[in-house]
């Protein structure tokens, strides 16, 4: 009796064990092929230059209130334009329900740095660079940008208030690292 | 209803139910040995060629090929790895298939009914070299510029059909055409090594005696061939890490230079067998029948052996076949070194052996055996 017991108690450890083995080459070969899998993976990911061309720093801290900084980034201009504090009191506390595509104030800046405005300067109707950087340029009624193809008009947020465009300039990608920086990206 | 009392995919997928059959039915001899598993540890290699292979051609630019190899060592994301994987997987299936020509040599493996698992073996191994050939020349380094530019200069010399071939194949004077279609060919004739390995692994079955009471593929051998595996990746990591350029010339990692000859122009270890023939036969019409006299007397080999299929390798077969191979990597050691005049004449005394070894020493042997 005491001998039968003995080899179940055998047995089962026996199978106890090569469960643990069965497990632990699954496992540990789980990991061997994703370390060999992922310098493939990995390979194909762009190169560390390759991100630093497509991810550039911007100076923003020479910009002058009332103008913007034209930036070609992947192929489109991008405008970074610094308010006046007129144009924010103007702008502020227009209804967005009466604007064709309706954006706050809130929704076309970074929190923090309420003072610049950072677009895609192509009018969304037809692709066309807008003009409006400079205090000299044709802006339009509400001191903003206008299209010189379609006469499209814009306020100094981006946000579309005439013309045969329907939609607010695209906000890019991007992030503030400090007062005077912007990263791309 | 015979169909339907299958499982879903098996019953619309039948390739599964012959591959179960594959996988268990007892048709395999015993305690076949670990270096019957040499085939699978190639064509397992042959596949990683291919995905490391892949990822290097998405960056590899023939117009500018030594740079895009530079940019791919240094800049993509593990590219070094990647080219390392490359180069010492070449390293890794050349190993196989030279140990596993040696074996078929030690063991008469290409006596019937093996002829035409020797004739694939050799095929096989024909196609590697080109394709390991192209490898080297796609690199564009100091040295292979000059493979390259030798290999086009004796094509263009040669007259009628070979040369015909030859500029076919080359497409023009070493120009801007050139580099693209070999990158082409050296990628196409790899994927296409894979039909090549199927064939081969089908002729396998034809070429054993028939089993009586044989053993199923998996468990018994896939975990040989797995143990086999394990060393043989073993290996390969030890050379990945600490030998990425075994057996390469290292004039080669500098830039292709057209106006300066390297001290050697020798290749990669493993298409050394074949290139010393250009040391001997100085003459592109002389190094080409040099070449298709070396495979021309590996495939007569059924027919120059003179002994009984089946009879196991005596004391004197095995002698030779190892001074053979002592030979051959004589022969090679002395291509790799800067010609001189005892290394010419060395290299023709051991060229001059390996024919005397299969067209007197091998019939002669095992004759005398078979009586």
């Amino acid at each position: 009796m005491a001998e039968s017991l003995g080899e179940i108690v055998h047995e089962t450890e026996v199978i106890v064990r090569r469960d643990f083995l069965k497990i632990l080459n699954a496992a540990a070969g789980a990991v061997a092929v994703g370390a060999i899998a992922w310098p493939f993976i990995d390979a194909l990911n762009p190169t560390r230059d390759a991100l630093a061309i497509a991810q550039p720093i911007v100076d923003v801290s020479g910009i002058a209130a009332n103008t913007a900084l034209r930036f070609v980034w992947m192929g489109t201009p991008i405008y970074i334009r610094k308010l006046t504090p007129k144009q924010i009191a103007d702008n502020q506390f227009v209804v967005t329900s009466t604007l064709p595509d309706p954006a706050s104030y809130t929704d076309r800046v970074k929190p923090g740095y309420e003072t610049f405005v950072v677009v895609i300067g192509l009018n969304t109707a037809t692709p066309c660079e807008l003009l409006g950087n400079d205090p000299a340029d044709p802006r339009g009624p509400f001191d903003g940008w206008t299209c010189p193809c379609d006469g499209s008009v814009y306020d100094p947020l981006g946000r579309v208030r005439g013309g045969p465009a329907t939609k607010n300039l695209v906000i890019p990608k991007f992030t503030f690292l400090n007062d005077a920086q912007i990263q791309f990206g | 209803m015979s169909t339907l009392s299958k499982p879903w995919l098996q019953s619309r997928f039948p390739l599964l139910d012959s591959f179960r059959t594959y996988l268990t039915a007892p048709v395999l001899p015993r305690e076949k040995p670990y270096l019957a598993s040499l085939p699978v540890l190639i064509a397992g290699a042959l596949i990683f060629q291919l995905l490391s292979g892949l990822v290097l051609s998405l960056f590899y630019n023939p117009a500018d090929a030594f740079n895009s190899i530079q940019f791919i060592d240094r800049s993509v994301n593990y590219g070094w790895l990647i080219h390392a994987f490359h180069e010492t997987g070449t390293t890794m299936i050349f190993g196989a298939v030279y140990l596993g020509i040696f074996r078929a040599l030690w063991l008469r493996n290409y006596k019937a009914p093996g002829e035409l698992l020797w004739f694939l073996t050799l095929g096989k191994f024909l196609v590697l070299l080109l394709i390991g050939y192209l490898g080297y020349v796609l690199a564009d380094g100091a040295v292979s510029y000059w493979s390259l530019a030798n290999s086009i200069g004796g094509a263009f010399g040669l007259s009628g059909v070979p040369g015909g071939i030859g500029v076919w194949f080359f497409g023009g004077p070493d120009g801007a055409g050139t580099l693209p279609r070999l990158a082409v060919f050296h990628g196409v004739l790899a994927v296409a090594m894979i039909g090549i390995l199927l064939l081969h692994h089908a002729a396998r079955r034809g070429a054993e005696p028939p089993v009586t009471r044989g053993v199923s593929l998996h468990p018994y051998y896939t975990s040989q061939i797995f143990a086999a595996f394990v060393i043989y990746a073993l290996i390969f990591a030890v050379l990945v890490f600490f030998a990425p350029h075994l057996g390469e010339n290292p004039l080669n990692r500098g830039p292709a230079n057209p106006l300066v000859l390297p001290v050697t122009v020798s290749p990669p270890w493993y298409l050394l067998p074949l290139s010393n023939a250009g040391h001997v036969f100085v003459s592109a019409w002389g190094a080409l029948f040099a070449v298709l006299a070396r495979i021309a007397l590996l495939a007569a080999l059924p027919w120059l052996d003179r002994s009984a299929p089946g009879k196991p390798p005596g004391f004197p077969h095995k002698c030779l076949s190892l001074v053979l191979a002592l030979d051959v990597i004589l022969l090679c050691v002395w291509a790799m070194q800067p010609s001189s005049f005892i290394g010419g004449i060395l290299l023709v005394l051991f060229t001059a052996y390996y024919f005397f070894h299969f067209i007197v020493l091998l019939p002669l042997t095992t004759a005398l055996e078979a009586r």
